[in-house]
C-alpha cells in the first residue's frame, strides 16, 4: 500500500526514486557495478521503452566472447543520459555494509553522476565512522545530518506497538505506564 | 515487414530514428544492467515503520537545502547523508516519507 502510493506519487510529480539497500550478509553480491546497474534498472523500469543508447550498449557487448561485463564509466553516462529531463532521487541505505574499497568507488562513480546530472539527489544513511569518507569523496556537494532517537518518536512508536499487541488481555494500566516511562529513559539515557 | 513481427516489438521515438526492440530483449537488458532486485528489503521496511516518526528530518536546514535545492539560496548540497549510531532508526528514515511531505 505504501509503495502504491508512493508510485502515484511520484508519477504524478514526474520523480523518479531508485533505491539500494546495502547488506553485510550480500556484500558479494552487491559490487559496484551491480549496485549502480540495479539503480538504473529501476529508472529504466519507470520509462516508457528501454533508450536506444541502451539497446544498442546492450547489443554491442553481445559480440565479445561470453558477453563483455557492463562498467562503471558505462553506468554513469547511462544515468547521464537518462535522467536529463527528469528529477530523480536516488537513496542508500546503509552505507557502512559495503565493503570500504567498493565503497569509495561507489561514492566515486555517485559524485560523477551529481556532476553529470543537475537533476538528481542523492540520500544515504550510514554509520558515524563513515562520514569522513562519504564528505572526502563527495566534497562541497554533501551535507550530514545526525540522526538520533528523539523521545516523542520513540512514544509514538510504542504507542503503535501497543496498539498491535496480540495478548491485550496480559496488559493493564500499570505495565502500560511503566513500558511508556521506562522505555523512552533507557534510550535517552543511552 | 511481417504483420507477426510488427505485434511483437515495441516502437521507441528516439531523437533522429524509430528504433524497435523485441519484446523479450527488454528482460534480457535488465537483467544485464544487474542481477540485482532490493525491493523485498524496501517492503519489509515499509510494513514495520510507523508513519510520522522521525518527521522531524524534514524541518532541518540541511533536508531542506538538500530537497529544494539552490533555489532557497543556500548553497548547492545534491547528497544528503543521515549517520548515527546502530539503532537510531536510520534505516527508517526512508524516502516515502521524504517525498510525501514536500
Amino acid at each position: 500500500m505504501v509503495v502504491d502510493y508512493l508510485c502515484n506519487h511520484v508519477v504524478e510529480r514526474g520523480m523518479v526514486v531508485a533505491c539500494f539497500y546495502y547488506d553485510f550478509a550480500s556484500r558479494e553480491a552487491q559490487s559496484p557495478t551491480n549496485m549502480l546497474g540495479s539503480l538504473l534498472k529501476q529508472v529504466l523500469s519507470g520509462l516508457e521503452a528501454i533508450p536506444v543508447e541502451i539497446v544498442q550498449k546492450f547489443r554491442g557487448q553481445k559480440k565479445a566472447i561470453g558477453g563483455r561485463r557492463l562498467q562503471l564509466p558505462d553506468i554513469v553516462k547511462m544515468w547521464i543520459a537518462v535522467t536529463s529531463l527528469q528529477r530523480t532521487f536516488i537513496c542508500v541505505d546503509a552505507l557502512d555494509e559495503c565493503v570500504p574499497s567498493h565503497r569509495r568507488e561507489v561514492l566515486g562513480a555517485l559524485g560523477q553522476i551529481l556532476q553529470g546530472s543537475p537533476n538528481t539527489r542523492i540520500f544515504m544513511t550510514g554509520r558515524s565512522h563513515i562520514r569522513g569518507v562519504v564528505e572526502k569523496e563527495l566534497g562541497v556537494t554533501a551535507t550530514s545530518v545526525l540522526i538520533v532517537s528523539r523521545e516523542d518518536d520513540i512514544v509514538t512508536y510504542l504507542c503503535a506497538r501497543l496498539g498491535k499487541d496480540t495478548t491485550p488481555e496480559a496488559m493493564d494500566s500499570f505495565l502500560k505506564n511503566d513500558i511508556m516511562k521506562s522505555i523512552p529513559e533507557e534510550i535517552s539515557e543511552t | 515487414m511481417s504483420r507477426a513481427f510488427t505485434d511483437n516489438i515495441n516502437s521507441f521515438n528516439g531523437s533522429n530514428n524509430v528504433f524497435f526492440i523485441a519484446s523479450d530483449e527488454e528482460p534480457k537488458i535488465l537483467a544485464w544492467l544487474s542481477p540485482l532486485d532490493p525491493q523485498v528489503r524496501h517492503h519489509d521496511i515499509c510494513e514495520q515503520r510507523v508513519d510520522s516518526i522521525g518527521n522531524w528530518l524534514l524541518e532541518t536546514k540541511e533536508f531542506r537545502g538538500w530537497y529544494n535545492g539552490s533555489e532557497d539560496g543556500g548553497s548547492d548540497h545534491t547528497a544528503l547523508f543521515c549517520y548515527g549510531e546502530p539503532g537510531v532508526g536510520k534505516s527508517y528514515i526512508w524516502y516515502e516519507r521524504l517525498l510525501a511531505n514536500n
